[in-house]
């Protein structure tokens, strides 16, 4: 037998390699296992080019926006029956340029128990995003194939939560300004990360999610934390849904509850709480999946109880697909459109009570590995009226995830 | 038949007599495996649409140890190899081939898998398929190290070794190998562990028949 000797370590100075060290590096579990953290996160750096006013939940005066984020999420579990999340954001605001000198907040935190092997159910409090729709599981900037949110979840309506507007005149008149994004309220706030409990599960082809939360659908994001407000007016949402083989998933939810702030009770009618005015709404998802195809689909229609005015309803619908034209390259379009029914006018008439708009998202991505990926988007977008906001955008963001 | 016909019917018997002789040398052994890891990290799955099953454990660790040297081209492509997605992981860990063998990806699940890799040896994304399709067979044509992964179940890895080699195997968990079917000659002996460890590496000769023990590394 010859000398035993070890070949020369291949250098691994390459990006993929340092990636790769500092994801096992950022792992941690107990000896005997039972306690397992890791550490992960994703650095953004997107720049949007904004065809005045600003589109959806973006906030900037200028034609260019700049917004760096970096996500931090710490995965624990804990036996085998805990899990628990935290996530922790460095922004310039929770939507791109609303805190332009930089903020940092905890965006979840939550415990969740699971007290049998499989996944027929599992108890979750904390704050976390909502179970509504199909589109949270795929809301961050790794899983999301586009780079904004789709209409539903960041179209900007004339509904107020701080504030009852004094008449239907009013009310009406707000759709012939920009959108006062800090006052007013979209059909959803993004994930909607308020705070609260869930109940959730899988049997056999089935899921069920239900959540009851301090906090609307369509609330802003500086209410979602318990500490800013509480359940006195709590907001019920759920979700069940059927997957009939692996290529489909397809799902109801519902929302019911109060959206109006403390800060609107001193502009209510007499005799009126905050608890008599309600956001209540339902949705219809469908996702499908076949080789190299994703297609995701969801109606919503909601209805925002307006004091002084009366019913608000809305119904907004998307459809998005995304298809790999090879292993690290993949295209992504979205196509939505939300519409605005009629509330009265005071002057015994009705009125549309906001612009009906469509809006078409394209986009490319490219993964150069597991780690860094790239997406271009353009969107151009229509509002039936003589206001238009943000008609064209182009968004780039560069995604590193570890 | 002439004589001269006969001796030549001779000759050919008595070289592949001494052919066979040639490819029967053994080495056997072990290798020192890495720890296995007591538990998968935690799986990030944290949303909850859709079915939320949990991880299964880990494989355990296991090596490739092979013979490497020059040897004559093969005339046909070594035979296809199955590598199919069982129970939310692959079904074996480490897959070594030699190169130019296609590998088939069967998902035996209920679930979708979506296995890709982009590795420099080998970059490419089956999509997703149901359980009673055939996803296209991919061919390894360079030697190197591919790692796989699914893009829906964070927790899966798997490799595919692609060697330049016909002589080689896997050795079990407790790191126990034997190869056979050896020619005799110089050569190397490789043992594969991971991409963060230096492969074990053995100059061996082997004798017609030769039969050795290796236990890799070696004090």
């Amino acid at each position: 037998m010859l000398s035993l000797f070890p070949a020369a370590p291949a250098p691994a100075a390459d990006l993929y390699s340092l990636h790769a060290h500092l994801e096992n590096k950022l792992h941690y579990q107990s000896p005997s296992g039972w306690f397992r953290t890791k550490l992960g996160g994703l650095l953004d750096l997107e720049g949007y080019t904004i065809d005045q006013r600003p589109p959806g939940l973006l906030f900037s005066r200028h034609d260019f926006l700049f917004n760096p984020r970096l996500s931090l999420f710490l995965d624990t579990q804990f036996g085998s029956h805990f899990y628990s999340l935290v996530q922790v954001r460095f922004d310039r605001g929770f939507d791109p340029g609303v805190m332009p000198d930089g903020d940092i907040r905890f965006d979840e935190y939550l415990l969740r128990w699971t007290p049998f092997d499989d996944a027929r159910l599992n108890v979750q409090v904390g704050k976390f995003a909502t179970v509504f729709g199909n589109w949270v599981p795929r809301h961050d900037s790794w899983q999301n194939p586009l780079i904004t949110a789709p209409l539903a979840y960041e179209n900007v309506t004339t509904i107020s939560d701080g504030a009852a507007p004094a008449s239907p005149a009013a009310f009406l008149a707000r759709r012939s300004t920009p959108d006062a994004k800090g006052a007013w309220l979209p059909v959803l706030w993004g994930p909607v990360y308020a705070s609260g409990g869930s109940v959730f599960g899988s049997v056999e082809k089935f899921d069920y999610a239900f959540d009851f939360k301090n906090a609307s659908l369509s609330s802003h994001p500086f209410v979602w934390d318990a500490t800013d407000l509480g359940w006195e007016n709590p907001v019920v949402s759920g979700r069940v849904g059927h997957r009939p083989n692996a290529a489909w998933n397809v799902g109801a939810s519902f929302s019911y509850g109060a959206y109006l702030l403390p800060s609107a009770a001193a502009t209510l009618p007499a005799g009126k709480g905050r608890g008599d005015y309600r956001q209540i709404t339902v949705g219809q998802d469908v996702s499908f999946a076949w080789h190299h195809w994703q297609v995701w689909a969801e109606a919503i229609a909601s209805r925002f109880e307006v004091p002084n005015v009366g019913d608000a309803d809305t119904l907004t619908y998307f459809i998005e697909a995304r298809y790999k034209i090879a292993p690290n390259l993949f295209a992504a379009a979205r196509w939505n459109q939300q519409f605005f029914d009629k509330v009265p006018d005071g002057a015994g008439g009705r009125q549309r009570w906001d612009q009906d708009l469509w809006r078409m998202d394209l986009a490319l991505g490219y993964r150069f590995n597991r780690h860094v990926q790239v997406k271009v988007q353009y969107s151009y977008s229509h509002q039936h009226g003589p206001l238009q906001q943000g008609e064209q955008l182009l968004a780039t963001q560069v995604t590193l995830k570890f | 038949m002439g004589k001269f016909s006969l001796r030549l019917v001779w000759l050919a018997l008595l070289g592949g007599v001494s052919a066979g002789l040639a490819n029967d040398a053994v080495i056997e052994g072990t290798v020192r495996l890495n720890k296995p890891p007591v538990a998968a990290p935690p799986s990030a799955q944290r949303y909850q649409a859709g079915s939320v099953q949990p991880a299964p454990p880990p494989p355990s660790p296991m090596a490739v140890v092979y013979l490497e040297g020059t040897f004559p081209a093969p005339a046909t492509n070594p035979p296809t190899v199955r590598l199919g997605q069982m129970k939310l992981q692959f079904e074996t860990a480490l897959l070594p081939v030699q190169k130019g063998t296609l590998v088939e990806f069967p998902n035996t699940d209920d679930v979708y898998h979506n296995v890709f890799s982009y590795s420099k040896t080998k970059r490419f994304d089956l999509g997703r398929y149901l359980k009673d399709e055939k996803p296209a067979a991919q061919r390894f044509d360079q030697p190197g190290v591919v790692n796989l992964y699914c893009e829906i179940h964070e927790h899966m890895r798997g490799v595919i070794l692609v060697l330049d080699t016909p002589y080689f195997t896997k050795t079990d968990t407790n790191g126990v190998f034997r190869l056979e079917n050896l020619p005799a000659g110089k050569f190397t002996l490789k043992a594969w562990l991971n991409e963060k460890t230096p492969p074990y590496s053995l100059p061996v000769e082997l004798a017609p028949g030769a039969k050795l023990r290796v236990d890799l590394p070696g004090q």
